[in-house]
């Protein structure tokens, strides 16, 4: 089931209808709700994948409770080892099997051999990525002791499987939601208003930028020999208007559901493209994958402590495992490693946390960000295109092309002219909303009243219906 | 929560007046216009009797030239085609041709080839071209035919036009604010209805001959076509229009027709596959004079 959808639109109300006014006597029932209602928004997609997100649950929840009993640190690295290898495991088959096994064929090509490798026909669960980092939280946080197990398997699979972000995130922490379902929950009318003005700027970006920008970025991202160098950089910038219109709207939706509920989730993007470095773009943007990073890779790594040549280690380690997770495909991999790249000379220069997300931001830092969001664009061609000869064929055209000021495929129709103007009217109005809340030190976007009704009425004639997108991270 | 409900009910209704007061003014203006061919028909269409009219699909639509067609058989015609149609909906634009009180002498049909031999003919993609006429019985009636979750939409927009203009908002919405500032524009097609592909080819590949297959007209909706022309005395001509690789043969004794696949051999004179371009389209209208004066006199 996507959020964009009448399904949902139905579902929805009916799941906010029993939560509050039939299953609100006691905590244990809304969580079994929770439970019911997210295994019905899952199965919407394919009930089989239900069996392993059931499973994870129960390996998860176990460990959980066989390390609560035992003190014994070989007993326990062994527990913890053997969570991360079935979820891991898990990951690894589904996603990334057929990617080792081609790229063991070409490395071994490379060499003058030739190896068989049998790849299988495997269908990617939705969401797999998430709720298999989510679930690893658990178990690491509970081997760290940060977090006491649970021993309410209900309350843990509704943390595992809580509906709004368990396809495409916030990758949640358990120590932020898990306690959130034990609590009993009272509903806020402030919060709860909120979280419908969210729902209704996610849905704006997702259907007003995300999938009109997809017009033009489909078409160039698939034949980028045809088109001129200002063509392929617009295509590269709608990109990143989709992919964040996508993603962010999705997280928006997400976490403005949940507070229908009264849950909590974490933020996950605050105005990434008003950054002013790549650091300070990955403080703002997918903050809960890099949290999740930081967290349980990057600082036992040893994170910015030890030698600069170490810290350079940690941060390219990072960004490349970054990539990996978004995708099988080398093209993530190089997106990764193109910001690590990046990331380099704010670490050599200990730059790296000169913008914090509360530095004040002024009307002189404006060039910066443009660079840096130069920098990022350039970087999405990697990460959209479907081969990385692709992606190198699409850099060459933009640096090298004859025909280079070329407009043609934003007005040579008047389809095309239409999806231009609402386009481009889109991204400006979401920058003057994200630049006016910015200012304010907002971490979101917040509407009133009649600015959430003009967003409606903006989302029912500017919004794609007829043609929507999947969302992007769902591939994920 | 009374106050969540309220606050959110009242964001909902003054969403639903907002968006169906633009959507009722969009449709007033496009019913106004002549910017789709079923504006067109009320609004631009200069006589009352026409001795034919073309009802066909893009291949109606760039083969057959109604001005030139005229100036050899000296007869009144329109092309009332729309590209990515099908038999349905020339049953609907009959419908709403004879419900303007207009006549005719001769109804050309020519959708793409394949479609006479579709039994169940599906909802067309720009059969909401006339949803501003929803509120006519015969428009209403066609999109109830339909099963889809579009036609569905489509339905129910006579009550909550929204439906239909939020989901067709590019379609729709728009051309009713350019129709607002230019009440007579049209979309892509000259006084009589004609439009041409440029001459220039679509693809760069040569095409191979495929062999000839049959076309038998079991359309359930060209049986429809055939009886309403009976009960309104209009004789039904079907046209099969020129393929570069798809030759037809045609076999039936209901139904009396043109077919001009085979006609055209020169790949210059194709724009696609199924499509002729400008100069395919006088070569294939002047054959079609020839064989529809035969017919006519």
């Amino acid at each position: 089931m996507i959020f964009n959808s009448l399904d949902f639109a139905i579902f929805l109300p009916i799941v906010f209808f029993l939560y509050w006014f039939v299953c609100n006597k006691t905590v244990a029932r809304q969580n079994v709700l929770v439970v019911v209602a997210s295994y019905v928004f899952y199965g919407w997609w394919d009930y089989r994948f239900l069996a392993l997100i059931l499973f994870s649950t129960i390996v998860d929840f176990g460990i959980g409770r066989l390390l609560l009993r035992t003190d014994v640190q070989k007993k326990r690295k062994l527990l913890l080892g053997i969570s991360i290898s079935i979820n891991l495991g898990l990951l690894g088959f589904f996603k990334y099997y057929n990617f080792f096994a081609d790229s063991f064929v070409d490395v071994f090509r490379f060499f003058g051999q030739t190896i068989q490798a049998n790849t299988l026909d495997i269908i990617l669960p939705v969401g797999i990525s998430f709720y298999t980092f989510q679930t690893l939280s658990y178990t690491i946080d509970v081997y760290r002791k940060k977090l006491e197990p649970t021993s309410n398997f209900i309350e843990f699979a509704a943390f595992v499987s809580f509906f709004p972000q368990l396809v495409a995130g916030p990758i949640e922490r358990a120590t932020n939601l898990l306690p959130q379902f034990r609590q009993k929950r009272v509903f806020k009318y402030a919060e709860a208003m909120d979280g419908v003005y969210l729902v209704i700027w996610g849905l704006f970006k997702k259907v007003v930028i995300a999938d009109n920008c997809a017009f033009f970025v489909n078409q160039i991202f698939n034949t980028p020999g045809q088109f001129s160098s200002l063509e392929l950089f617009l295509g590269a910038v709608l990109f990143g208007f989709q992919i964040y219109g996508d993603f962010s709207g999705y997280s928006d939706i997400a976490i403005g559901t949940s507070r229908l509920f009264g849950l909590k989730l974490l933020t996950n993007f605050r105005f990434p493209y008003f950054s002013r470095d790549i650091a300070e773009f990955w403080r703002r943007w997918h903050i809960s994958l890099s949290n999740w990073f930081r967290d349980y890779l990057y600082i036992p790594f040893g994170g910015s402590r030890g030698s600069k040549g170490e810290q350079i280690r940690n941060v390219f380690i990072i960004f490349l495992v970054s990539g990996l997770w978004h995708g099988a495909n080398w093209t993530y991999v190089i997106w990764g490693g193109i910001h690590a790249i990046l990331f380099l000379p704010l670490i050599l220069f200990n730059a790296h946390k000169k913008y914090l997300v509360k530095t004040k931001m002024t009307s002189a830092q404006i060039p910066f960000m443009l660079l840096t969001f130069i920098m990022v664009t350039i970087a999405w061609i990697y990460f959209r295109s479907d081969t990385v000869d692709i992606a190198n064929a699409y850099l060459g055209s933009l640096f090298y092309n004859l025909d280079v000021f070329s407009l043609d495929l934003f007005y040579n129709s008047s389809k095309s002219l239409l999806f231009s103007v609402i386009s481009f009217t889109g991204i400006l109005i979401l920058l003057i909303m994200e630049f006016l809340n910015a200012k304010k030190g907002h971490e979101e976007v917040r509407l009133s009243f009649t600015t959430a009704l003009g967003v409606m009425i903006i989302i029912v004639f500017m919004g794609t219906f007829k043609n929507p997108q999947d969302f992007i991270y769902f591939q994920f | 929560m009374k106050k969540f409900i309220k606050k959110t009910s009242v964001l909902l209704v003054l969403l639903l007046v907002v968006t169906q007061l633009v959507s009722f003014f969009s449709l007033y203006i496009l019913r106004q216009s002549t910017f789709y061919k079923p504006n067109f028909l009320v609004n631009g269409l200069k006589r009352d009797n026409y001795d034919y009219v073309i009802l066909g699909a893009s291949t109606g639509l760039t083969t057959l030239d109604s001005k030139l067609i005229d100036s050899i058989t000296n007869l009144q015609g329109v092309n009332l085609s729309m590209d990515d149609t099908n038999l349905a909906s020339h049953y609907l634009m009959l419908k709403h041709f004879i419900a303007e009180g207009k006549t005719l002498k001769y109804c050309i049909i020519a959708p793409s080839n394949m479609s006479y031999n579709v039994s169940q003919t599906p909802l067309s993609n720009n059969d909401y071209r006339f949803l501003m006429y929803i509120n006519r019985d015969y428009v209403l009636d066609h999109y109830s035919h339909f099963k889809s979750d579009t036609a569905k939409r489509l339905y129910y927009s006579k009550w909550f036009p929204f439906l239909g203009l939020s989901y067709y908002n590019t379609e729709l919405f728009y051309p009713s604010l350019i129709s607002a500032i230019k009440p007579h524009k049209r979309n892509r097609f000259d006084d009589l209805g004609n439009y041409s592909y440029p001459t220039h080819k679509n693809r760069m590949t040569k095409v191979k001959k495929k062999e000839a297959i049959v076309v038998s007209f079991e359309s359930d909706y060209l049986k429809k076509i055939k009886l309403l022309c009976d009960a309104y005395q209009i004789k039904l001509i079907c046209y099969l229009s020129p393929t570069e690789s798809q030759p037809i043969d045609v076999y039936s004794k209901d139904y009396l027709f043109i077919n001009h696949s085979n006609l055209i051999k020169n790949s210059d004179l194709f724009y696609d596959d199924i499509h002729v371009n400008g100069k395919g389209r006088q070569v294939a209208s002047e054959a079609f004079s020839k064989v529809f004066m035969d017919i006519v006199e």
